[in-house]
């Protein structure tokens, strides 16, 4: 009998518990409807500048009148500088994803690194940690946020930042409880009494079994982070350039041109829309991911 | 800033740790300790924010505003930049303690004087959604918890889910379009209503009603999902199969042992969350023209008032630490597991 | 009229892919006052059986057949009837009172919610208060204990107030599921002496669970036995004993040894082939040995773990150190492996000190190696049996092939043919197959020690012979020595060489077998061995408390 090699082996588990996950995924419907439209989304955003024409953007070459209600040139009418709202919204998308995802990144990455830390080092670098996890947890993040962005230069890095260092603090508790109910299994000791140090017993046993729920966190965290960017760009902090335009400076200069007074529907809702739907797609994949995984992670 | 949605057995792993150990008393000076360091921590950290973070204090404060080399002068004089960073840390420190918070560029009044003009509107806002969206959300939470996977349930917990994708200020912005003419758009009180206490609270909870909604629908959607998960969680414990056993009905059971159980880690999650609920009133109130802290902060960053700013935070932010310890506090007294020593 | 009678009673579990036949064609009765112990190994649907007495299964159980308690059929009652019922003619005293009390609630609170529920007469608060005081005088706890939260009580007192609260309503009948799994010896002496009493004053019919054939024996008249839902086995405990007919109680009578018994010495219960070694290796020189160890831990108030322990142990020899919970044996174990530091005194393995720091640890966990107690949480889930078992080899890098050395110790550990076993992920094991995988993983490092924290603990009875047996077979063949931490008397009389029993950070009384567990002379092995349920009941038909 033909045998392979350990390492074809693992790679075949691998694989098999990757398969078994993705059948659990998609069983759940709201799960791929969430998946599909963040796929749908994600492909218009990267596209943008093969659909469209950039140039569109640049106030002086606008081509519409004054926040006109939609015809069919304009479907979705125009902003207050003439220019196309569907186009401004499919252009928004590019922004407030990018920095969704680089912002929540940067956390997860701070988040896990610390948690594990804390979890596997314990006494001093624990309570350490933890306390300064603590303190960042309690601060209000949006008014931390508003702080940095207050002094920095404005501007869509800043942004990123102010999410991202906002952000970690959440990601480290969560990663530091699954950490340690980890670390308190059987299978670690055994592990330490097979003579495995810290690198081994982190990076063999905790990162695989940590994965799992750091990723279902980041997708949840994304729809939160590009919540909190429209949410900063809405009060004055995003980037003030009207070529890069995101969903919260949409609703800010509709805000600005009282454009609910107005009436001018078609100004406000699609770029709140928009957060909504990406948002609640992203959700409805995590809580997907999070009952794929969850019996695993009792049991694991 | 909105929070992050976080699956049962984590949400209740962060409610604070059990002490192990020691008495009421210990257990009261360490939290309350702490809660001093960490406000310690926030008036440092105002600091380096807003001195020592943006470079040029008065550049840019006067940032697209015309300033003579005289006027330039006379700033960084009264906001004592010749002085040394470490001087400067002092001073700020020792005015502090003293209730001087600065004076506001913008307003030429002190920072404290505008915060306490502002504060009780917030406070009023803050508290009436508040205690809304807790009643809404436990209430959602336990009866779609208990009748998991039912209609209620998979309805319920989906406009939660919904409500909780979007941001604050365009509920605000949809509810203002929507309601033209029924209601106020801005402000605390019209400025004609007769002087007597009782038009200037009806005017007044006229006013309150939007800013209400939007900050009630934002909040009471994590409140929900937590008490969900918890209540789903206490429901497999042993304990209830114990009341079943004894005769006791279903909703017996439900009432007097898994909700009062499920309810001790969301109540002090209530606590915790206060930092998401101040950060949906900043935006509420710059929405509504709420005149509230929220209002302030937000005018202050429009003009780069940087001691205004400095003030908000250190007030929010301490707000928000207070509350924390007063959760502490609280999981203390109504969980006996804690109470040991 | 017989109190209980079931007749052909089936219960289903509708699942999502299968249903499961957790109860079949069950008959059974009970008369008032009578005793009777229901044995069976987890799975055997036990637990299903007593849950449905009362119907308290999920809505996903399917209940056929007739449930007659005192004539009335419980799978027609109205729910209503169902609710008056529960408790006041049937009660349950659940196993793992840990979590079957909410812990938030006083426990005199809980006592008297059954009473307050099924009054009929308005009781005031203080004629409850004086039943519940008068329920704990009878269970042996003082009246301030009822004041106590369940996280404040010992497993004992807690197992005590769980009896009380199944007498609040005065039951004909109480349902006992493995009401003294979780407690010590001496502690599960005391509340099976109580449960009889109580049971003979009141003339209640007792149904007790266990898959501990001893301690039914000891409590209860009758015994019946079952075996993947079907009772296999039914009649007076002392001839089910003596002479069981049916395969399956023969397994479970062997699996729990009689300590004192010559015959069980050696001979764990093993149906394999491979036989037992015939001979007792003597022992050679000192392997290990502890040298005044003390470890204390700082908690609430000092802990003394271990207050100065010497013990030896020999290559090729077996040695039990047996305690209870508390005794602080575990945490001599794993000072012994360098897991734990100690405060004092040292661990000298073959003649060198053992090491603190982390490199020259690893050179010693090559010699001396770890199996725990749960099988099923000691792997990895998410790795393959290869991987577990060859986790060791990359750590230390052993040189040579990988796959012969998984090869071999899967051999050694007796799961044949190797290649078979490799790829497969730990669910798709039984449980002696994933504790053989400890065990192959340990010895793929050659070592010459093995200490084995529980190492049958959470097998089944049919399992834990053979465990017993491969490790007698491993010190034939490769001469291994052991290091058997165990609350288990038994195990240590079938096994081991030289016993050593430890009291509270202490060794009270360390020699050869043989000798302690015939002859103790310290007062507290004394007490010990006096605690052992046996499985053969005393003289006098009723059992005593």
């Amino acid at each position: 009998m033909t045998t392979p090699s350990p390492r074809a082996l693992a790679w075949r588990r691998r694989g098999a518990a990757f398969a078994a996950g993705w059948r659990e995924f998609a069983k759940q419907r709201t799960g791929l409807v969430g998946l599909g439209v963040l796929v749908v989304i994600v492909l218009l955003a990267l596209l943008a500048p093969v659909l469209t024409d950039q140039e569109n953007l640049d106030v002086t070459k606008a081509t519409g009148g004054r926040m006109e209600s939609p015809s069919w040139e304009f479907l979705l009418g125009t902003d207050r500088a003439g220019r196309s709202v569907l186009l401004l919204t499919l252009w928004s998308a590019r922004i407030s994803l990018t920095v969704g995802l680089v912002a929540t990144l940067i956390s997860v990455a701070i988040g896990t690194v610390i948690g594990i830390l804390a979890a596997h080092f314990g006494r001093w670098v624990s309570a350490g940690l933890m306390r300064v996890t603590d303190f960042f947890l309690v601060l209000p993040s949006l008014v931390l946020a508003i702080a940095l962005s207050s002094v920095l230069e404005r501007g869509v890095g800043t942004i990123i930042l102010a999410i991202g260092l906002t952000s970690w603090p959440a990601a480290a508790r969560l990663v530091r409880a699954q950490t340690l109910t980890i670390e308190a299994r059987p299978y670690i000791e055994r592990s330490k009494a097979l003579g495995g140090g810290h690198f081994h017993v982190i990076s063999k046993h905790v990162l695989p079994a940590v994965a799992p729920l750091v990723f279902v966190n980041t997708t949840l965290a994304v729809g939160s982070a590009i919540v909190s960017e429209s949410t900063l760009s809405f009060l004055g902090l995003g980037d003030p350039d009207p070529m890069r335009p995101s969903w919260g400076s949409m609703l800010r200069s509709a805000w600005l041109d009282s454009a609910m007074i107005a009436g001018a529907w078609w100004y406000l809702l699609p770029p709140g829309i928009a957060i909504g739907i990406v948002v609640l797609a992203f959700t409805m994949c995590g809580r997907a991911l999070e009952s794929v995984l969850n019996p695993r992670l009792r049991e694991g | 800033m909105s929070d992050i949605l976080i699956p049962t057995e984590e949400a209740l792993a962060e409610v604070p740790p059990p002490t192990r150990g020691g008495g009421t008393v210990r257990y009261v000076l360490t939290k309350i300790g702490g809660g001093l360091i960490s406000f310690a921590l926030v008036i440092v950290l105002g600091f380096l924010l807003f001195r020592a973070l943006p470079g040029n204090v008065i550049a840019t404060m006067t940032r697209g505003r015309p300033a003579t080399p005289e006027m330039i002068a006379q700033l960084e004089d009264e906001y004592g930049l010749n002085d040394s960073l470490w001087q400067q840390f002092l001073t700020y420190v020792g005015n502090l303690l003293h209730g001087d918070l600065g004076n506001s560029y913008i307003f030429r009044v002190p920072v404290l004087q505008k915060i306490e003009e502002r504060l009780w509107p917030t406070v009023l806002l803050v508290g009436v959604a508040t205690l809304i969206s807790v009643a809404l959300g436990l209430w959602l939470g336990t009866r779609s918890g208990w009748r998991r996977g039912s209609r209620f349930d998979r309805v319920s917990t989906g406009v939660a889910l919904t409500l909780w994708s979007t941001p604050t200020f365009w509920l605000g912005m949809l509810l203002l379009a929507g309601t033209t003419g029924l209601f106020p758009t801005a402000g605390l009180v019209y400025s004609d209503t007769p002087p007597d206490f009782f038009s200037q609270a009806v005017d007044m909870a006229h006013h309150l009603v939007l800013p209400t909604i939007t900050l009630v629908a934002v909040t009471y959607a994590q409140y929900q999902l937590v008490m969900r998960s918890s209540l789903i969680e206490e429901m497999g414990a042993d304990y209830l199969t114990t009341a079943r056993a004894k005769g006791l009905r279903d909703d017996q059971v439900r009432r007097k042992h898994a909700v009062p159980n499920a309810l001790l880690p969301t109540v002090t999650l209530v606590f915790l969350h206060l930092g998401f609920v101040i950060a949906g009133a900043i935006t509420t109130e710059t929405v509504f023209s709420w005149p509230g802290l929220g209002l302030l902060t937000y005018d202050a960053l429009r003009v780069h008032d940087l001691p205004l700013l400095q003030g908000t935070f250190v007030v929010l932010a301490g707000a928000v630490i207070f509350m924390n310890v007063i959760a502490d506090l609280l999981y203390r007294v109504l969980d006996p597991r804690v109470r040991a020593s | 009229m017989p109190l209980l009678e079931l007749r052909d009673l089936t219960v289903r579990y509708r699942g999502r892919e299968r249903e499961v036949e957790a109860v079949r064609g069950v008959n059974l009765t009970l008369d008032a006052g009578e005793t009777l112990g229901l044995a069976g190994e987890s799975g055997c649907g036990k637990s299903t059986l007593a849950m449905s007495v009362l119907r308290l299964l999920p809505a996903t159980a399917d209940i056929s057949g007739e449930i007659l308690l005192d004539g009335e059929d419980v799978t027609t009652m109205k729910w209503g009837r169902l609710r008056a019922v529960r408790w006041t003619s049937a009660a349950i005293v659940f196993q793992g009172a840990m979590h079957a009390l909410n812990p938030v609630r006083r426990v005199r609170d809980q006592i008297a919610e059954p009473i307050e529920l099924h009054d009929k007469t308005q009781l005031s608060a203080a004629a409850v208060r004086k039943r519940v005081n008068e329920l704990l005088s009878q269970v042996e706890l003082p009246a301030g204990k009822g004041d106590a939260y369940p996280h404040e009580l010992s497993g004992g007192q807690k197992q005590r107030v769980m009896i009380a609260m199944a007498l609040a309503c005065e039951p004909r009948l109480v349902i006992a599921d493995e009401p003294t799994t979780a407690l010590d010896v001496i502690v599960q002496a005391q509340v099976l002496a109580l449960m009889s009493d109580l049971v003979a004053k009141k003339n209640i019919g007792l149904v007790m669970i266990s898959h501990d054939l001893a301690v039914l024996a000891s409590t209860c008249r009758r015994l019946a036995v079952m075996y993947r839902g079907s009772l296999v086995e039914e009649g007076p405990s002392a001839s089910v004993i003596a002479d069981p007919q049916h395969e399956h109680t023969r397994t479970l009578a062997a699996a729990f040894p009689t300590v004192g018994d010559k015959v069980f010495r050696y001979a764990p219960a093993t149906t394999s082939p491979l036989g037992l070694p015939t001979d007792v290796p003597a022992p050679g020189e000192v392997l290990l040995r502890t040298e005044d160890l003390h470890v204390t831990f700082q908690s609430r108030g000092v802990t003394h773990a271990v207050a100065g322990v010497d013990l030896t142990v020999r290559t090729g020899e077996i040695v039990a150190l047996v305690g209870q919970s508390g005794s602080g044996k575990t945490t001599l174990a794993r000072t012994i492996l360098g897991l734990q530091a100690a405060t004092s005194g040292r661990v000298v393995y073959d003649g060198t000190p053992v090491p603190r720091s982390s490199r020259a640890l690893k050179a010693y966990r090559r010699k001396v190696q770890l199996v725990l107690q749960d099988p099923t949480s000691a792997l990895n889930p998410r790795h393959s049996v290869y991987e577990a078992i060859a986790e060791g080899l990359r750590i230390h890098r052993v040189p040579g092939d990988e796959r012969a050395h998984v090869a071999a110790a899967l051999e050694a550990a007796e799961l044949r043919p190797p290649e078979e076993y490799m790829p497969l992920l730990p669910h798709q094991l039984s449980g002696g197959q994933r504790q053989r995988v400890v065990i192959a993983g340990a010895l793929a490092l050659e070592p010459r020690l093995l200490v084995a924290d529980e190492p049958v603990a959470s097998l089944d009875a049919s399992v834990r012979g053979e465990i017993l047996a491969l490790m007698l077979r491993l010190r034939a063949n490769l001469g291994l020595a052991a290091l058997v931490i165990t609350h288990d008397l038994g195990l240590a009389w079938n096994i081991a060489d030289r016993v050593a029993v430890m009291y509270r950070g202490e060794l009270v009384e360390v020699g050869p077998v043989d000798e302690i567990l015939s002859e103790p002379k310290h007062e507290y092995t004394q007490s010990l061995l006096a605690a052992l349920p046996t499985t053969r009941p005393k003289d006098s038909d009723v059992p005593s408390g």
